[in-house]
């Protein structure tokens, strides 16, 4: 087990540091920001001497030793659009928001998915599969932004500000936007657990346990669903990862300050410092997710041993 | 531009409301009773990314940075200069003018404005002392040294006089200098640049008290400010990027003012009881800039920008139907303006319109020697199609602007040139037209706007190689330019500017689109506001219904 986490780390350093390196080279083959930074009529002159400020007149192999010193120590540089450290706005916009909202979604798709993709297999081909089936083929289709303002018209504005249309800050904040990201992954996930659950249910293990009399209940949730689960705790460590690499349709709508936003701004404007950061911060909990996912695997499946 | 000492209306309606406010214990406006605790929510679609004006002062920027600094030179409601920190502006003879600052003003950490203030700020703009002062140089957006090299050096002429020479008679320097808000000078050199973006502290209406990014930015209001203060105590920018977004806030009461309204839905919400929308024309102003530069001014391959003869771009002037993209597109919301100076600023000159005569475009372009050669109804010249690759940044400025460019092409079609468009992400049309590396055929659609008042702003446009000047000014063109740089006399001055629209018009450095307008919709809570026809809102002497 130490042998393969610490496998497992090491692996996890060289993919991160192969990630930020890739992105240091592909942000800099689309161009230069410093001509975001000067009005529209800056001569060639002014725009040399921005560039020069930024430091972006450096010999490129000095920029990336420049950033490799400097990267492990969370030294991202200063932002280009909003002057400040990269690192530091990063994790600003990690924490709280996007990880409030990211758990928020993560935790109603998930506590939901589990008794709907059962309801669903067990009652195949009845009413509550159909109405199941079809709500999960709606929420899939349903674009989130479009899902997201026709909650926002419903609960802020024909309600009359029942909800908040918009913003952060409180459990009431939450909702809609949670809901809205949400949906898809509950839909996606409530058909996998389904789809699991009828292939399992029809094992023969399950049939012994019923002929023993074992308690359905213990039989849906203890035997079959530990067995159906596999596939959607790989799905779910990958939602996961996805919602706190930043909802960036959900954010815009709901005007929620995450790190979604963030990254969608940094992009355009060729804020190199942010994106990297950004960048860094996604693959370290991709990595981090993809471990615990298979510690989780192990955990659920005595059949998968960690070595 | 002579001395300025005038009371505008804004002064005495502003003068009357603080008389009202004083005297009134009921705190009533027209008649109604106004909250003075209230907070303004003011709902726009972008955060700012800098407070410190020395940065940058984009639009959006601008809105935010205008509430906490003020400049010398104020502007009224119909976007005429009125003296702001700065109580009088004169010419000292041809090469220097004199500003006379306004006693007793003080910035929100209680610091003192005077001339020393003034005199920092313009060693920043022109990045002189600056090791002396302490303060680290920023990435500015406006070179002041080397857009105006003429200007040699600043003078305390008085605790609260200021002159500033130059070499060269610079009849605008009051809009130049004059415009760029202030910043507190030992706060500077005390906190660092960096605080001046971070906790900045101005002489303006509204100190800024919080500012989560992608947020919100709150503000209180200055009760020590100059003028009369704001009658509502907090305001608060919020952030939402969504335009549907925006408008669903405003309707479930949640935001009283809304920023950035789309033309297509401001119709409808005229219509709903409850909320009132205004709208003012900005100098926001879109056009196409097609390559004709010679062929020593950009990566050109050996070969002159197929533009370079005025008849085919006057040519393209006709071929658009500009009235058609004002209606259709923009719901009225919208003007053509054949001035390449927009039409709120100072020196404006109305022009002739380009009516939309897609004869007299074909007539045009034979004249230059583009005919029609084919049954594929494309113009040919010497084996050459007439042909426009143009660069179409979607997705940057706004839905309407998306919405023209096919539109654009398609009329141009119509008059047999072959238009390509290609949409490119804003970024890189930035990098081809940093580059200079624009097809020798290319254009592109692109929209600019001004932190000045003076038409100078836009009349430069076309005497350095920057990255929209695509067709610099012939010699005449130049020379006629420099006269008006060098006019004093301001008469005389304005009839140069206005001679120089003229030619400018009849020379069609760019095919002109539309002036947007700014639309605003307000919940019926909000009193008196009018939006301004500069970049930022001006909340003094708004009210919120109790």
């Amino acid at each position: 087990m130490s042998s393969f986490l610490l496998r497992r780390l090491v692996h996890g350093v060289f993919v991160i540091w192969g990630v930020v390196t890739a992105v240091f080279f592909l942000v800099r083959l689309t161009g230069d920001p410093s001509a975001f930074l000067v009005d529209q009529s800056a001569t060639r002159e002014e725009i040399a001497h921005v560039r020069h400020l930024l430091g972006l007149d450096r010999p490129l192999y000095e920029q990336y030793a420049a950033f490799l010193v400097a990267a492990p120590r969370g030294d991202f540089g200063t932002s280009i659009r909003d002057k400040r450290p990269a690192m530091a706005l990063v994790l600003e916009h990690l924490w709280p928001a996007t990880v409030e909202l990211a758990l928020a979604a993560a935790l109603l798709s998930t506590v939901l998915v589990v008794p709907l993709g059962i309801i669903s297999a067990t009652h195949k081909d009845r009413a509550a599969d159909h109405v199941s089936r079809l709500a999960s083929l709606l929420l899939q289709s349903m674009p989130g932004f479009w899902l997201g303002l026709l909650l926002i018209l419903l609960f802020a504005v024909e309600l009359r500000g029942f909800l908040p249309a918009y913003g952060w800050g409180t459990w009431r904040h939450l909702i809609l936007p949670a809901v809205a990201l949400a949906a898809a992954p509950l839909a996606q996930n409530a058909r996998l657990v389904r789809a699991g659950m009828l292939e399992v249910l029809q094992q023969d293990y399950v049939r012994t346990a019923r002929a023993k009399g074992v308690p359905e209940r213990s039989i849906l949730y203890r035997h079959a669903f530990k067995n159906a689960a596999i596939p959607f705790i790989t799905v779910t460590g990958l939602s996961l990862g996805f919602m706190l690499s930043g909802a960036i349709i959900i954010e815009t709508v709901f005007a929620w300050p995450g790190l979604g936003r963030l990254i969608v701004q940094a992009v355009p404007g060729r804020d190199f410092p942010v994106i990297q950061a950004g960048v860094f911060v996604f693959a370290l909990i991709f990595v981090t997710l993809n471990l615990a996912v298979d510690l989780l695997y192990a955990a659920v499946d005595p059949r998968v041993r960690l070595s | 531009m002579g001395t300025v000492k005038r009371i505008t209306s804004w002064w005495l309606v502003s003068g009357i409301i603080a008389l009202a406010t004083a005297t009134s214990a009921a705190q009533t406006l027209d008649g109604v009773a106004i909250d003075p605790d209230a907070e303004l929510v003011v709902a726009v679609p972008d955060d700012t990314t800098n407070m410190d004006p020395r940065l940058g002062m984009g639009s959006t920027r601008s809105n935010y940075i205008r509430q906490v600094y003020e400049s010398l030179v104020d502007v009224d409601a119909q976007g005429k200069p009125m003296p702001g920190l700065a109580l009088s502006w004169k010419p000292a003879g041809d090469l220097a003018w004199e500003f006379t600052l306004r006693r007793g003003v003080t910035f929100h950490n209680g610091e003192a404005f005077n001339a020393d203030t003034v005199l920092f700020n313009l060693d920043r703009m022109f990045r002189k002392n600056l090791d002396r002062w302490g303060v680290k140089d920023v990435t500015a957006s406006t070179s002041f040294e080397k857009v105006y090299p003429t200007v040699t050096r600043w003078e305390k002429a008085g605790e609260y006089t200021v002159r500033i020479h130059s070499s060269e008679p610079l009849p605008n320097l009051w809009d130049v200098i004059g415009r760029e808000p202030l910043v507190p000078r030992e706060y500077a050199i005390k906190n660092g640049v960096e605080a001046l973006n971070e906790r900045p502290v101005g002489t303006g209406p509204w100190k800024m008290v919080g500012w989560k990014r992608n947020d919100a930015m709150r503000f209180e209001r200055y009760e020590g400010y100059w003028g009369p203060p704001p009658l509502f105590k907090r305001l608060r920018f919020q952030v939402i990027p969504e335009a549907g977004g925006r408008l669903a806030a405003l309707r479930a009461g949640q935001v009283g003012l809304v920023d950035a309204v789309p033309p297509l839905d401001a119709g409808v919400l005229g219509r709903e009881p409850g909320i009132k929308v205004t709208s003012s024309a900005q100098k926001l102003y879109c056009r196409i800039y097609l390559n004709a530069r010679p062929k020593d001014k950009f990566d050109s391959n050996g070969r002159d920008g197929l533009f370079i003869d005025p008849r085919v771009r006057l040519a393209f002037n006709f071929a658009v139907n500009k009235e058609g993209i004002v209606q259709k597109i923009f719901h009225g919301y919208a003007q053509a303006n054949a001035s390449p100076v927009a039409t709120v600023s100072y020196g404006y000159a109305a022009q002739e319109p380009y009516a939309y005569d897609a004869k007299r475009a074909r007539a045009l372009l034979a004249e230059a020697g583009w005919k029609d050669a084919g049954a594929d109804g494309v113009l040919k010249k010497d084996g050459e199609t007439l042909t426009l690759q143009l660069l179409f940044p979607a997705k940057h400025y706004g839905q309407g602007f998306d919405e023209t460019t096919p539109a654009v092409g398609e009329m141009l079609k119509a008059v047999g040139v072959q238009v390509v468009i290609k949409p490119v992400d804003y970024g890189m049309l930035i990098q081809t037209v940093t580059k200079g590396t624009l097809p020798y055929n290319g254009g592109f659609t692109a929209c600019r706007t001004s932190n000045n008042l003076d038409a100078d702003d836009y009349l430069r446009d076309w005497t350095a190689i920057t990255l929209i000047n695509w067709a610099p000014y012939p010699a005449e063109l130049a020379d006629l330019y420099r006269a008006t740089r060098r006019e004093v006399d301001p008469q005389k001055r304005l009839k140069l500017m206005a001679d120089l629209q003229r030619r400018v018009r009849d020379w069609a450095p760019v095919v002109s689109l539309y002036q947007e307008a700014k639309i605003f919709a307000a919940s019926a809570r909000v009193l008196r506001f009018a939006p301004l026809m500069d970049l930022h809102m001006d909340f003094r002497g708004v009210a919120l219904r109790k």
